[in-house]
């Protein structure tokens, strides 16, 4: 929309030394790229500060409230956050959720690591069909999923009647379903897809002429990997991680669903919170503590990864 | 959408769970029609009326007059705790007729929320047995108003396998904390009932509930309980289909799961714990901006007929609040599902939940969610 305005304001502006206001905008739209820029996002900005930044803000604000009674007293104090580093629950719930977000995501990493790379390097007609079949689990809802693993992994579920029937065990498996065990599960399979889509662009832009120079230098298949692949692929490998682990540290719904008592993580507390404990600036005041704890650990693993690439490469 | 909108739809499903779990395909086939199932329940139009209430509420067999006078089912929405359904209403939720039950209707009238019943405008409102009405804290609505409408109630107890589990002596609430089959005992995940349940096992009177003490007890008895617990759930279908696998031996159940497994012949009992069972009442309230006032008129009184009492009665094994629901079953198979036409000789066998204090509400739920937690 820019743009055509844009032709018209130049053919104007050379005729008439009067400019009108549309016009002086339009000109000044052509000089400023950063002006151009601001306009294109500005949709998007718009969205983000009415669904993202002012909800946060108010976030902050509730947190920093405190519960009293049924209703909440709006003097702004530190106390929740305070509360939250002192009992032992709030700092063992984010633990657990760090350490099974983080088994999920090395686990989906791994898994789609090969599928990526097959479709990037071994596939070469219909590259599309193949990512589209890969995504395919993923058009169905997120819940659904999760019910298919319950499913799966019942008491009397696909793999405790398969391996029965085989003869493999006496009896189910208990440690299948309700535990952290079926939470990692679940997760590494529901968030599949992040991790395919990120990965497969990273393999897909390397060089290949970079990978029959490695070869005839005299590196084998494996060294290859780990010297060419891999780096050039870490920006890809760090996108699927992120993408990963940040939204599955703060999940409630698959603990709820397959996780059962010893799997419950910090995002059911902070629903219960917000739920039947009725507290809400506690709620508020452990989402913000596990967001800052994401930021902190995400730095982290971005320095390491930074660093071991150096080395590498 | 809310995750319970959707247990409760996968509930709808209901005859085919068992054969849903035996394979793959079976699974694929009920995982494509839930969508669809979910959708007829959802997608009634704008102007029906909107009911909020527990899951296993939203079907159509209790809806049948409603259905015949407006053409269409009622608009549903599901929880699985009545607090959740307040904090949920008191954030901001505007439906026609929501569903708690006595424990907790003193704080639903306290919260402003709802509006007084007109009676007058039931048809079925002379059939409803009055002992039922008579909750403390009812009659305030004046002018023979009345904040809620009884409609069902029942039992908080046990159902148990009994093949699997190996009775030892009488039925008592010991059952769920026998260790003998740790991991393999359910329980409802709501404080609503494991809390009270808790109790009656540690031996508190009701009376005493709101005390230090009391707290201290039922604290360490479900701290004790909790590592037997296999999960914690609001949803009673995972409770009934653990209990028709065999993965659970018993469960913290109301009245329902056990008519409904024994319905499909899985050999169930819904224990008579000689301590008591937990029991109580739960009805309808109008919410005060009820945007369909005339409609949530009709959806109580479809919940207050007959046809839906003779289902809840036989079907599910609630008790109802509509005398004349009773006349269709002898005193056999009343007796037998636990039920009476005189609702006080159940109720009054048990322990009958009463209304507690927002305080003690909170402090109960946020003790009970961190024992659950495992603190």
């Amino acid at each position: 929309m820019a743009e055509t305005s844009l032709s018209q304001s130049q053919a104007q502006a050379g005729q008439a030394p009067e400019r009108s206001l549309r016009d002086r905008i339009a000109g000044k739209l052509y000089r400023s790229e950063a002006l151009r820029g601001y306009l294109l996002m500005s949709p998007t900005m718009i969205i983000l500060t009415i669904g993202i930044i002012i909800p946060f803000f108010i976030l902050v604000m509730i947190s920093m409230w405190t519960r009293d009674g049924f209703g909440f007293d709006t003097t702004l104090t530190l106390a929740n956050y305070f509360e939250a580093a002192e009992k032992p629950i709030y700092g063992a719930l984010m633990q657990r959720s760090f350490w099974i977000s983080g088994l999920a995501t090395f686990f989906t990493v791994l898994l789609c690591y090969p599928m990526a790379y097959y479709v990037a390097f071994h596939v070469h007609k219909n590259k599309m069909m193949w990512i589209i079949l890969m995504t395919l689990p993923f058009w169905t809802s997120y819940l659904l999923r999760v019910f298919a693993w319950k499913v799966i992994l019942g008491f009397e579920g696909v793999i405790n009647s398969g391996f029965m029937s085989l003869g493999w065990i006496e009896a189910p498996m208990e440690f299948l379903l309700y535990s952290q065990t079926a939470v990692v599960i679940t997760l590494a399979h529901a968030w599949a897809a992040f991790a395919i889509l990120p990965l497969y662009v990273s393999l897909e832009k390397i060089d290949k002429s970079l990978l029959e120079a490695a070869t005839d230098l005299g590196d084998g298949p494996v060294a290859r990997f780990f010297r060419i692949t891999l780096p050039l692929s870490m920006p890809g490998v760090i996108a699927a991680s992120f993408l990963i682990f940040i939204p599955t540290t703060g999940d409630y719904i698959t603990p709820a669903l397959v996780g059962g008592p010893d799997a419950m993580m910090i995002g059911n507390l902070v629903q219960l919170q917000f739920g039947p404990m009725n507290n809400w600036p506690m709620g508020g005041a452990l989402s913000i503590a596990l967001m800052l704890w994401i930021c902190a650990i995400a730095l982290v693993f971005l320095f390491l990864t930074r660093k071991a690439q150096e080395k590498l490469t | 959408m809310d995750i319970l909108d959707q247990l409760g739809s996968v509930r709808e499903g209901k005859l085919s769970r068992r054969r849903f779990t035996k394979g793959l395909l079976a699974a694929g086939v009920a995982v494509t029609t839930t969508p669809l199932a979910s959708k007829r329940a959802m997608a009634a139009p704008e102007d029906q009326a909107t009911y909020f209430t527990w899951g296993g509420y939203d079907i159509p067999e209790l809806f049948q007059p409603y259905e015949a006078k407006n053409g269409e089912m009622p608009n549903f929405a599901v929880f699985g705790a009545s607090e959740e359904a307040l904090t949920k209403m008191r954030g901001g939720f505007v439906v026609d007729v929501s569903h708690p039950c006595n424990a907790g209707m003193n704080r639903w009238i306290q919260s402003g929320l709802f509006q007084p019943i007109d009676t007058s405008r039931l048809s079925n409102w002379s059939d409803v047995i009055p002992s039922l009405v008579d909750l403390p804290g009812n009659e305030t609505a004046g002018d023979g108003k009345v904040w809620l409408s009884p409609f069902d109630w029942g039992q908080t107890s046990i159902t148990y396998r009994t093949d699997l589990f190996e009775l030892e002596g009488e039925e008592s609430w010991d059952m769920l904390w026998d260790a003998r089959y740790g991991g393999r005992l359910g329980s409802l995940a709501s404080g609503g009932d494991a809390w009270w349940c808790g109790a009656i096992k540690a031996g508190v009177d009701f009376d005493n509930l709101d005390t230090d003490e009391a707290f201290e007890k039922i604290s360490a008895v479900m701290r004790e309980q909790r590592p037997l617990i296999r999960t914690y759930t609001d949803d009673t279908t995972t409770l009934e289909q653990a209990l028709a696998s065999g993965e659970m031996v018993a469960a913290m159940t109301w009245n329902s799961s056990a008519t409904l497994l024994k319905a499909e012949e899985v050999p169930v009992e819904f224990a008579k714990p000689k301590e008591g069972a937990l029991t109580w009442v739960c009805g309808l309230m109008i919410h005060k901006d009820a945007p369909n006032l005339d409609r949530a008129y009709d959806v109580i009184d479809s919940l207050l007929s007959t046809e839906t009492g003779q289902f809840m009665i036989n079907d599910y094994g609630y008790g109802h609040s509509n005398i004349k629901s009773f006349d269709a079953f002898d005193e056999a198979t009343l007796t037998g599902l636990g039920l009476s036409k005189n609702p006080a000789d159940v109720l009054e066998a048990g322990h009958f939940q009463r209304p507690m204090t927002q305080e003690w509400e909170t402090r109960m739920n946020e003790t009970f969610e961190t024992i659950k937690a495992g603190f």
